[in-house]
Order: structure tokens, then sequence, then C-alpha cells
């Protein structure tokens, strides 16, 4: 789940790292009030999660005497269409270098990796096209609880040392919060010293509960739904529905209707073992979506029965036509029950997707 | 077969639950019917005594694989303890742990996997459907009945999709030597080029299937370096970007993994890649 940048500074700021002095705005606060704490000149950021925020317009400069204009201008607009519902108030600060410092998971390695340029400020996929010799990386071993020395020096590469405690303490945020990123850019020096000017943290999702988080923002209402009956889902933008068992033949059974010139409305694994209720809930859900003109059932059961999916696909008894592909434990019953309500079967995957094109078309 | 065989004593981390109950079941019925050993003992802290799956329960790995001279292990443990119990399984001197076990929070998997190797303690998983060597053994919860012994190996990052493909393997004609699940997270143990290694020491297996999807390089690090003939398939070309597609490693991020760009350059490498499951029978046969 990714943080707002109050919240990742926040947590920076807990963690002894320097962040401007700032204040979080909603809707109705007094806006003058809480900038007199801050100073005279103040920045305004839009709190929204999308990329290039500032060039989108959600950055504004502002006074104390605009302060209040310029933060309700931002609350009530929305920023590549992300609604803004708070902004953060920040003293501006007088920036002397700008640098990039992130951790992140290497997947090759299995292991964090930091990665530090003096050329901050900027994307770091810019760089990385650009002047790709300016960023340093080095891959920590995971079960060490500080970052070395030496890497700290290597990374550096001649930049002020104070930067050099900010490294160990992101990289303790990265371990102690369970982060997928931990990035600051830029962290900037001034001449009251070095300081995280924006800032960005995603959490595992499989670590959630045990950050206490209770609830993961970045889903949909539908994800979220689909979330509670167990299943993963994404939505998509085509006709055909979709469920499959496994994220990897879903994935490919989605894959499949693309290749033979169909459009899918999205990916809903129905996860393993699924029984009568949960495929119920999953066949409502995709007949709920408009748009959804068929919907193919695509499933091989290991410990999955076809008997119990046979039920779930009957139960839920939805408008559109369901193109049914079952294989496994049970494989008989379920096709039994599915001829007696008269829904169509294909034997592989691929007649189930070719049909479930043509129906849509 | 690479990895266990018939003569591979295995444990059961988590095995008093549904899941570990049912498949401790499962593997001894294969075990039985090749001649093998298949699970000895099953590990659940505070249930020593107990049995469950027809084998005796202990309240650790160190004393179950003391009792019964286990070198293996197949782990149901709950995500939030997962990786503590890969350690366990390390620190009591087990060559192979494979974690069937999904939802790891990703910084356990990356301690628990750099723990285990210093302790020359081979993972496989997490998020994985097992091993499964025609004929030899099964250690997770691959469905057996529709594999055969052959030639061709199989390595995945999926667990249906390694029986569909299995399947059409098996209907084409075409016989397994190993069938391995590499698992779905970002962080696993084994990679592709891991198992490809062992694949290549193995006198059985004359190619290999590599089902891959987006995220990540390691389906075009092994490919690179494989020295066998081999076929790929790569599941989510039609995931949009920055949305997990149900594994928690089957995502693009910063631009970085996407399905199509994968596929572009394992061909470049001159890769044969197939752009459909129903292919890679075909594919595979011209090899064998």
């Amino acid at each position: 789940m990714k943080l707002l940048e109050y919240e990742a500074k926040e947590i920076l700021k807990e963690a002894g790292i320097p962040v401007p002095k700032g204040i979080l705005i909603r809707a109705g606060d007094d806006a003058g009030a809480g900038a007199a704490q801050i100073g005279e000149l103040v920045i305004v950021k839009a709190q929204v999660d999308v990329g290039g925020r500032g060039k989108a317009g959600g950055i504004l400069m502002a006074d104390s005497s605009t302060v209040q204009e310029v933060s309700d201008r931002l609350l009530g607009s929305r920023i590549k269409d992300v609604p803004v519902h708070a902004v953060l108030v920040e003293e501006r600060i007088a920036i002397e270098h700008e640098y990039y410092l992130s951790i992140s998971i290497d997947r090759s390695s299995g292991s964090p990796l930091i990665l530090f340029t003096s050329s901050g400020g900027v994307e770091i996929e810019e760089v990385a096209r650009t002047n790709p010799d300016a960023i340093r990386r080095a891959v920590v071993d995971p079960l060490l609880t500080d970052v070395p020395g030496y890497t700290i020096r290597y990374l550096l590469n001649g930049a002020p040392k104070e930067l050099g405690p900010v490294i160990n303490k992101l990289y303790h945020v990265f371990r102690c919060r369970d982060a997928l990123l931990a990035e600051i850019n830029p962290l900037v020096t001034t001449p009251s010293g070095v300081c995280a000017a924006d800032a960005k943290i995603i959490i595992d999702d499989n670590a959630l509960t045990r950050q206490g988080i209770s609830e993961n923002r970045d889903l949909t209402d539908r994800e979220r739904k689909a979330e509670e009956f167990g299943f993963s889902f994404v939505e998509l933008d085509g006709s055909i529905g979709v469920i499959g068992n496994g994220a990897g033949l879903t994935m490919a059974t989605v894959d499949l209707i693309t290749v033979l010139g169909g459009k899918p409305a999205n990916f809903l694994d129905v996860g393993g073992g699924a029984d009568r209720v949960r495929v119920a809930h999953a066949v409502r859900l995709l007949g709920s979506m408009p748009g959804v003109s068929v919907i193919i059932v695509n499933l091989l059961g290991g410990i999955t029965r076809c008997d119990e999916v046979a039920a779930g696909i009957i139960e839920a008894g939805v408008s559109q036509q369901v193109i049914v592909r079952l294989a496994g434990t049970n494989e008989e019953e379920g096709r039994n029950m599915l001829n007696k309500y008269g829904y169509r079967m294909l034997d592989t995957m691929e007649e189930a997707v070719a049909a479930a094109v043509e129906v849509a078309r | 077969m690479i990895y266990a065989d018939r003569n591979t004593r295995v444990i059961v981390q988590g095995a008093t639950g549904n899941q570990g109950s049912f498949h401790i079941g499962r593997m001894n019925q294969y075990a039985q019917s090749v001649g093998g050993f298949g699970v000895v003992a099953g590990v659940t802290p505070g249930k020593g005594g107990q049995e469950s799956g027809g084998v005796p329960v202990y309240n650790s790995v160190q004393e179950a694989a003391e009792a019964h001279d286990a070198t293996a292990s197949v782990m149901f443990v709950p995500g939030a303890a997962a990786g503590d119990s890969i350690m366990e399984a390390a620190d009591a001197g087990l060559d192979l742990v494979i974690a069937i076990t999904e939802h790891i929070p990703v910084h356990d998997v990356m301690k628990a996997c750099a723990y285990a190797e210093m302790r020359d303690c081979t993972v496989i998983g997490p998020n994985c459907p097992g091993l499964l060597c025609p004929g030899e053994i099964s250690m997770g919860i691959m469905p057996s009945h529709l594999y055969t012994r052959g030639p061709v190996g199989v390595i995945s990052r999926s667990g249906t999709l390694t029986y569909e493909v299995v399947h059409e393997l098996t209907r084409a004609g075409i016989g397994q030597s190993s069938v391995v699940g590499i698992g779905g997270d970002p962080v696993i143990g084994q990679t592709f080029a891991d198992v490809l290694g062992r694949f290549s020491e193995d006198p059985q297996t004359k190619a290999v299937v590599l089902l891959g999807e987006l995220g990540g390089n390691l389906e075009e690090e092994g490919a690179r370096m494989a020295d066998l003939p081999v076929v790929v398939f790569i599941a989510g070309t039609t995931a949009p970007p920055e949305k997990r597609m149900g594994h928690a490693g089957a995502i693009v991020s910063g631009g970085e993994g996407d399905a199509k760009s994968k596929i572009q350059r394992l061909k470049s490498l001159g890769i044969p890649v197939a752009s459909r499951l129903s292919e890679i029978p075909g594919l595979i046969k011209e090899m064998v």
C-alpha cells in the first residue's frame, strides 16, 4: 500500500531524518492559522498519489496572506483526476543541492537495494536514461541491521558526509516498516543541514496487519469486496468476464482472450480450494459489472472440486451467458449438474476462450 | 530427477492444519504407489505426541529430523510464522525446504533465504505448489494423476498454470522428469537459473519448459544461461501497470518487468517463446 507524502514524512521524522516544518490542512481547516506557525513563505502540496504532481499543478507557492485561498483552491480540485482531500503546507527551504536516495527490493539477489545519486530532484528513471554512471547502487545482506560504513562511503561517492546517517536511518525505516520502497527525492542540503524535501513509502501488502494498517486504500471498492471474499481481482476495461483458479492460469486465460481478439473485463483468481459460496460470489461480482456481456469460468481442479464450482455457478444465476471449462476432481458430477441447467461447457481452455470471444462479438 | 527422489525422507512443517494433514495423506499415497519413503513425520509446535495424516507429530524440526533421519521439509506454516520456520529447518540441518505458504511478508522471505543459504539449505518457494518427480516423489500439492515420467523438465512461477501445461504434455504423450514450482513471490529461494543448473546435470532431462510471468527478470537470467533446449511461456501480457495480478511478484513497477518486453528480450536471445499454452507440446516435441 502506498503512503501519502505526509504519512511518509511522519515516519521519517520519527526515525530521526529531518523533514521541513509542515502542517496538514483538510477542507474547513484554518490554513492561515496553521501556516502562521510555519513562516511567512510556504509551499502548498496536494496529498495525492500521482506521479509528476508538481507539473500537474499539485504544488503551489503561497505566503501568509494567500495560503488560505491557495489551499482552498487545491482542496476543491483534482490532480490527474485524483481528488485532493488534504494539502501539506510546508516552510520553504533554502536548497543548496538536491540528491536522490531510495531503498527497494532487488529481486535478482533477494536483498535490499540502495540507490543514491547527486543528481536528485528529477525522476530517477530520467537520470538512469541520461546519466546512468551518476547512480550508485549497492545491495545489503538482508540479515544486517545496519548499512556497513564502506557501503555508505561507496554510495556517497564524495557527497557530504552528513548524508551518511540518513542512508542508515532510511534503511531502518525500510526494515522496520516492511517497506517495498522507501524513497527520498529530493534529499536536500540547506544552510541549516540535511532535509527530506519529498518522500515516498510503499508498504508490503502481506505485512499490513503487523504494521497496524487495517485497510488497503489502494484497492477500488470492487477490488476490496473481492479481497473480503478471498480472491484476487483486478478490473480491466473489456466485455468478457474471467474467473480462473491460480494467478498464472487466470492471467493466461486473460491473455488468450486478447490473443483471440476479445477484450477481458477483469482478472479474477478464486484461489485454491474454492467452494460453492466463493464461486457464487465471484460469478455475481462479475455479473454486476456494467459492460460484461459474457463470463468464462476456467478452472483446473487440483484441490478445487468441480461439483462445488458447478453449484456456485448455478446458485449465482446471473443474466449473462456463462461458458465453463472444468477439469479435475469430481469433474463428471460438475458437468452433469451444469448440463441439467443448460450451461455451455467446453473441454479445453482454448475452445472455451474462443467461444467467449465469439459471444462477445 | 532433481532435488529429491524416492529415498528422501520428508517432514511436514505445519502438519496439523487442514492443508498439512490433507497433503501428508496425498503425498504418502504417492510415495506408496512408487515405493518411496514420503512423509515420515510432522512438526507443529505444541502438538508434539499427536498424529496427523497417519504420521507422528513433533514439537520441533530438530526432534522430528533426528528421530526419522529426515533431510527435507514441505512447509504449510501460515505467513506470519513461515519465515521463522524456514530458518528453523535450516538450523536443524535439513538440505531442502519447500515453502508452500502464500502471503509471507517479503522482508521475512529475504532474511530466511539469506539465513538458509548460509547453512547450505536449499529453499524452493515460497508461494509455490512444490516439486513432483514422476515415479519418484511428490513434495507439495500438485495433482499427481496428471503427471507421467519422461524427458521434459518444467519450471514455473504458478501452480495451476503448471498443471495445465503438464496436462497438455501428458496428453501429447510427453512425460516429465521433474516439475518444480519456484513460486509467485518477488523474492524466492531457487530461481529459474538455479533449477536449470540442476536440470543440466540430470541425465533424464532433455529439454525444459519455463513458465514465467510479468515482474522481475528471472526468466531472462535463467534462459540466457541454459545449456539445455528450452521453451518459454510468459503470462500477463495484458496486465495493466502497477496492478498486482494475484501473485505478489506479478507486478510491473517503475516500468520494469512487463510481459511484452520480457518476451521481446527472450526472442532477441533466440529463445523460442510460445504465445499460447497449446503451442508448448509442439515446440517441445521437436527438441526431445
